[in-house]
């Protein structure tokens, strides 16, 4: 029985055994999608837990894109079935090659990945497009209509969308203008599925939140519980039904 | 020489509108910061035509920062090194002691014209951020500047001058705590604000800031275009600045580009050594990349890291380089060199005992490649430098390094009394 919740961990941190042993606990846990971050030396859109996190797994595990490859194959010849959303920062899969890269992840069966500093319709994200991977375009409240439209004229199927104008791990708000973001991506593109993150810490953010998307995306909240060493207890009180 | 302003000329193509640059450039930020850029944007291409905007431009560089700054011959310095005449453009002449109040003040204006109440800046040595404060306290607008907490700990008189014209300086705690992690700190606070103004600081970032900050520090160029041909009586043979992200070099470049016989040299920051961070030689030693909202040349760890530089120039210690400075290179039209930390350090003391100025260490990279090239020259040739900014911010610096003793004990008097 899956949770509406896609979850992420930053692959190779605290080492990248252990991040495939925390995937393994958030499949364990019935989260229905997990997001895998590739660690970058500069994330420019997170907040200190993730920044923590991703410069660990940089600068003491040293962590390659063919590394977070390696795990994440390791992870899909176990779990054949469970769905997987990449996210990096556009410099490291830019310099892997983005054909390449996007080819690697369609062998994993990975059909979706997320460029929070790669605008939707710039030259990169037409060559992710063009070779098989649909990128998840991460929006906030101030998206405008006209902007939003000519989104939806496009080939995306999953929507991200910030719940406030914040970074990653911040005190969660859900801003008002939100709600008509939602209806014009439901009005346009029914079958798209949606998801909200940034800051969702607690149970009642989770039922908050997919009582009108799909998914709540929780990031920092387990990534500091794993830090604190309570991740079990965490992902208990955020997964009860 | 009437230039024919097309799309074939580098000019017209760098003030296009579109911010692309060759292959590089372009506007790559969280969709959650493209209506504050897109408005930027289009505020900056109705500016450009609107004659009330650019008089106010003007006026204010000219009253505030007394514009047009001095085009200074080097006699002396030029008949030791006995070849080409030296002439340096003082911009350390301007309010706050560098080039960076011109883009300051031109991007102020337009915050204000977008009705902004709150501007949010980066600094790495202070100057831009110093110049930043001063606009804002002058125009009435909110400041909050982000330093990396070792430049914050080692720049405190910058600190100290930005508190007190009211600003708010934050200390990032982030990575190597300097320049490249008060961006990143700066660009969070967008995210998380974004009907505030980005005043960033130099010719690189998204769209428009590299062309924008490129046209509001072409007024360098186009003032040595008219002082050099008076007091020389010919256009510069060379031209030269110094090169961290580009903005005095666009600012002198900018208006002598369409003309092939004014050969244009950018020199970089050598640092102490070739090894990855040693220096901060992102057009000789960087690769192809794309971060903080631009494509460009970036020191990397070769996996897509971004890599630690050194300078002893705060202003050159940077890991990236304007998108426009990239393809220029790219094109051959700007000639990429060196100096180490050691060149500029002595350029820093032949200029003030030759020539009686104080230049700032950024600078003096630039005079030290000229010193080089001079040399090699014929007495009829001209070379100018850009002095972008005065050398008193680098006190404690380059006393550490020429009169160690004397600033001990200049330390301790300060603690005793």
């Amino acid at each position: 029985m899956s949770t509406p919740i896609m979850s992420h961990l930053v692959l190779g941190y605290p080492s990248l055994s252990e991040s495939i042993l925390t995937a393994e606990a958030y499949i364990a846990a019935g989260c229905a999608i997990l997001e895998l971050q590739i660690p970058f030396s500069h994330p420019t859109a997170d907040g200190p837990v993730i920044t923590q996190a991703c410069r660990e797994a940089v600068e003491k595990n040293n962590i390659s894109v063919d590394d977070c490859l390696g795990a994440l194959a390791d992870i899909r010849t176990r779990f054949p079935e469970q769905e997987i959303i990449v996210m990096s920062y556009l410099n490291r899969v830019f310099t892997y090659g983005l054909p390449n890269f996007c080819q690697q992840l369609r062998k994993l069966d990975i059909r979706h990945l997320i460029v929070p500093d790669l605008p939707v319709d710039s030259p990169q994200a037409v060559t992710i497009q063009n070779n098989g991977i649909t990128l998840v375009p991460v929006l906030a409240a101030n998206v405008s209509t006209e902007r939003l439209k000519k989104l939806l004229d496009r080939d995306f199927d999953f929507y991200y969308l910030m719940s406030d104008f914040k970074i990653t791990g911040s005190t969660f708000s859900l801003h008002p203008r939100l709600e008509a973001v939602i209806q014009q991506i439901r009005a346009t593109q029914p079958a798209a599925r949606i998801g909200i993150g940034f800051g969702i810490s607690t149970k009642e953010h989770v039922q908050l939140v997919t009582s009108t998307v799909d998914y709540a995306i929780i990031g920092s909240t387990f990534i500091k519980a794993k830090m604190d060493g309570n991740l079990g207890q965490v992902m208990g009180a955020l997964t009860a039904a | 020489m009437q230039i024919i302003e097309t799309e074939t000329t580098y000019k017209s193509a760098i003030l296009n509108g579109k911010g692309h640059f060759g292959p590089y450039g372009g506007c790559y930020v969280p969709e959650v910061l493209m209506p504050a850029l897109e408005e930027m944007a289009q505020a900056f291409e109705e500016i450009q035509h609107d004659p009330i905007f650019l008089k106010e431009f003007q006026d204010t560089l000219n009253e505030i920062s007394g514009r047009p700054t001095a085009f200074t011959p080097l006699p002396r310095i030029s008949k030791r090194l006995g070849g080409a005449m030296l002439y340096m453009k003082n911009e350390g002449l301007n309010h706050t002691g560098a080039h960076k109040i011109n883009h300051c003040i031109g991007q102020a204006l337009l915050a204000k014209r977008l009705g902004k109440q709150r501007i949010i800046a980066e600094t790495g040595a202070g100057q831009h951020g110093y110049a930043t404060a001063a606009v804002c306290a002058r125009l009435g607008l909110d400041c909050t500047v982000y330093m990396g907490r070792k430049d914050y700990e080692r720049q405190r008189p910058n600190v100290y001058w930005m508190e007190l014209l009211g600003s708010k300086v934050v200390p990032v705690d982030d990575g190597s705590q300097t320049l490249n992690d008060a961006v990143i700190a700066a660009f969070k606070d967008w995210v998380a604000n974004p009907e505030s103004f980005y005043l960033l600081g130099s010719a690189v970032g998204p769209h428009p800031f590299p062309a924008m900050n490129t046209f509001f520090q072409k007024i360098v160029g186009e003032e040595i275009r008219e002082q050099c041909l008076n007091m020389a009586g010919k256009l510069p043979d060379y031209c030269i600045a110094c090169v961290g992200g580009g903005s005095n070099a666009m600012g002198i470049f900018y208006n002598f580009l369409d003309e092939a016989s004014v050969s244009l040299i950018g020199v970089e920051a050598g640092g102490k050594g070739t090894k990855p961070g040693e220096h901060a030689s992102k057009l000789k030693r960087g690769v192809e990349g794309i971060f903080e909202g631009y494509h460009s040349y970036f020191l990397q760890d070769g996996t897509g890291n971004i890599a630690a530089t050194h300078s002893v120039s705060a202003g050159l210690d940077y890991c990236g380089v304007s998108p426009i400075l990239a393809w220029l290179s790219d094109e051959g039209r700007i000639q990429f060199e060196n100096a180490s930390d050691e060149e500029a350090l002595n350029a820093v003391q032949s200029i003030a005992r030759e020539e009686g100025f104080i230049i700032a260490l950024e600078s003096a990279h630039g005079f030290a490649h000229a010193f080089k090239l001079a040399p090699t020259l014929s007495k009829e040739q001209v070379i100018v430098i850009n002095a972008s900014g005065r050398g008193e911010k680098d006190l404690f610096i380059t006393m550490r390094h020429f009169q160690e003793e004397s600033l001990l004990t200049y330390a301790k008097h300060l603690l005793n009394t």
